[in-house]
């Protein structure tokens, strides 16, 4: 039996609503429920051997109403890396910290409170990290539109007021096709 | 004589010599001791994880590597695997070899300006002089190969962007005998310095005990004596057919960690050479679909490339669509310059606030991406 399979072995033992997967060699993908976390990573790292905390992501996923938090383990003995993962209510998010555990957990908590919204029980300091005195909802938040957002905050730069395309001049002079360019619906059809 | 027990607020930073980029320590301090110590960033964030959100795959190549100014190759062969692991699609052997060596010369670079930036921390404004200097020859290099000195955007999905041009190998293997030779003196002017001995050992120290818990890797870590390293952790492109050692050094003060890496600018240059010895002929690059209309299948991957500072890591998500769900940046720096700064910085001089942090490299572009 190879490591990852003989962690997830154990980890069945105690805690039996976790759903892992092997995702490919070194790579396991953990599912659980959001109110176990702390306990998990803590058992993870106690009894596992994961002291490493690489980082901890935050996806979000505006179809399905929630967030995902993506906790990234490693364990230096097995070579093992876990990336534990909780859905959260995007109305409402809400998720307890681990810093207990790792201190520098704490860092990536404050930016995620701050780029999302989600709301950690029992963090001491979620002051603001990178933004200042924003008063708009968390811009890494998929509705948050950032085209809006500029347009209404900043303003061209002088002689830049036609906003010029210079790629539409260039066509026009050798009478060629202006490629369509990504950033508006058209090409995601 | 008793000093004043009186706490001061310092401020280093944002424009401060001593710091590494854009960012500002906040120190209260008693006579020349600091009590305690806070990082504030946000001087530099440009909002790239949002950017490439709303970013084709090909056009988030020419925004990663601008996440790190001093290393920026990680940054997109963490993307390109991150990518190439998504839709398996395999990388031709050459241009493996052609990334591994790009990957090194990138990190003797970054090193180079560490130990300008090291020196000059304490006050030997020679070694900042020669060190930019010598570094050029490798920019050089890397114009002639990519068209750019610091940003490349070479690497990409599927392989590397072009083929090396004629003679290039030979210039390469002129440039690393030079470096090579360059190093005694800087061993003579910084290494066996007595002022930098003086002011590195014993100073800025991470408990060996503590140090995997709190999140230290790359050549701090190995400082501490541990020997972890992703090239042979968990190795990438064709580092398993390399032969190289992890490198350690005991004590984990600044002089442990200046060790680590000025013998692995030695290590660095043997694997280039390993590197132009067995280099296969054959492509460059396994081309993928139309860049416009290029969709990665809905899955998601985490890789990571040991880059000058530590652990590089991507998290990348897809959703099947045409642009990234999410991508998120792991620097070394997140870490080292917030967190494990905060809590080296206890009790330090004022003086060696600046030395202690660049003896951890922080590089504040990656901490807010």
């Amino acid at each position: 039996m190879n490591h990852e399979e003989h962690i997830i072995n154990t980890i069945h033992t105690t805690f039996k609503s976790a759903e892992a997967e092997i995702q490919r060699k070194g790579r396991l993908l953990i599912r659980l429920r959001s109110d176990l976390l702390p306990a998990f990573v803590s058992y993870l790292k106690n009894y596992l051997d994961f002291n490493h905390l690489v980082m901890i992501s935050c996806v979000d996923w505006m179809e399905d109403n929630q967030f995902e938090l993506v906790y990234h383990l490693y364990s230096y003995a097995q070579k093992v890396h876990a990336m534990v993962k909780v859905r959260l209510n995007r109305s409402q998010p809400q998720a307890q910290t681990i810093l207990p555990f790792w201190d520098q957990a704490g860092t990536y908590e404050r930016e995620i409170h701050e780029m999302y919204g989600v709301y950690f029980e029992g963090h001491p300091d979620l002051s603001e990290f990178i933004l200042e005195d924003w008063d708009d909802i968390p811009p890494m938040r998929r509705d948050f539109k950032t085209r809006e957002f500029v347009n209404e905050n900043y303003e061209w730069r002088k002689g830049r007021e036609d906003a010029q395309d210079v790629r539409r001049t260039i066509s026009e002079r050798y009478d060629e096709k202006l490629p369509q360019f990504n950033n508006d619906d058209k090409a995601n059809g | 004589m008793t000093q004043v027990e009186k706490e001061t607020t310092l401020y280093l930073g944002p424009q401060h010599p001593g710091i590494t980029g854009n960012m500002m320590i906040e120190l209260k301090v008693t006579g020349d001791t600091v009590q305690r110590a806070k990082t504030h960033v946000g001087y530099l964030h440009r909002g790239f994880e949002k950017l490439m959100e709303e970013r084709l795959w090909m056009q988030c190549f020419p925004i990663v590597c601008r996440i790190c100014v001093p290393e920026p190759d990680p940054n997109e062969e963490n993307l390109a695997r991150a990518i190439e692991e998504i839709e398996g699609r395999e990388v031709p052997e050459r241009a493996q070899y052609i990334r591994v060596m790009v990957l090194e010369l990138s990190r003797i670079a970054s090193y180079f300006l560490w130990m300008g930036g090291q020196a000059g921390s304490m006050g030997l404004y020679t070694m900042p002089q020669w060190t930019v200097g010598d570094r050029d020859y490798i920019l050089d290099l890397f114009e002639e190969l990519t068209g750019g000195r610091v940003y490349h955007m070479y690497i990409w999905a599927g392989g590397v962007r072009r083929d090396l041009p004629d003679g290039f190998a030979g210039r390469v293997r002129r440039v690393l005998d030079y470096l090579e030779e360059r190093l005694t003196d800087y061993d003579r002017l910084f290494f066996q310095n007595a002022l930098f001995l003086k002011r590195s050992q014993g100073v800025g120290v991470i408990d060996k005990d503590k140090a995997m818990e709190w999140g230290v890797v790359g050549p701090p870590l190995r400082g501490c004596g541990i020997a972890h390293d992703v090239r042979k952790d968990e190795p990438y492109e064709v580092y398993d057919k390399l032969d190289f050692e992890i490198i350690t050094h005991e004590g984990g003060d600044i002089y442990a960690r200046a060790m680590v890496r000025r013998r692995e600018i030695e290590q660095s240059i043997s694997i280039i050479r390993q590197v132009l010895d067995k280099m296969p002929g054959g492509p460059v690059h396994n081309p993928g679909p139309n860049p416009l209309k290029w969709k990665l299948p809905a899955g998601e991957a985490y890789v990571r490339t040991e880059s000058a500072r530590g652990e590089f890591g991507y998290y990348v998500v897809s959703d099947g669509s045409l642009k990234p769900r999410r991508i998120h940046v792991r620097g070394p720096a997140y870490v080292h310059g917030v967190s494990l700064l905060e809590k080296m910085l206890v009790g330090a001089n004022i003086a060696d606030v600046s030395v202690i942090m660049n003896s951890l490299g922080t590089c504040p572009p990656e901490i807010e991406r």
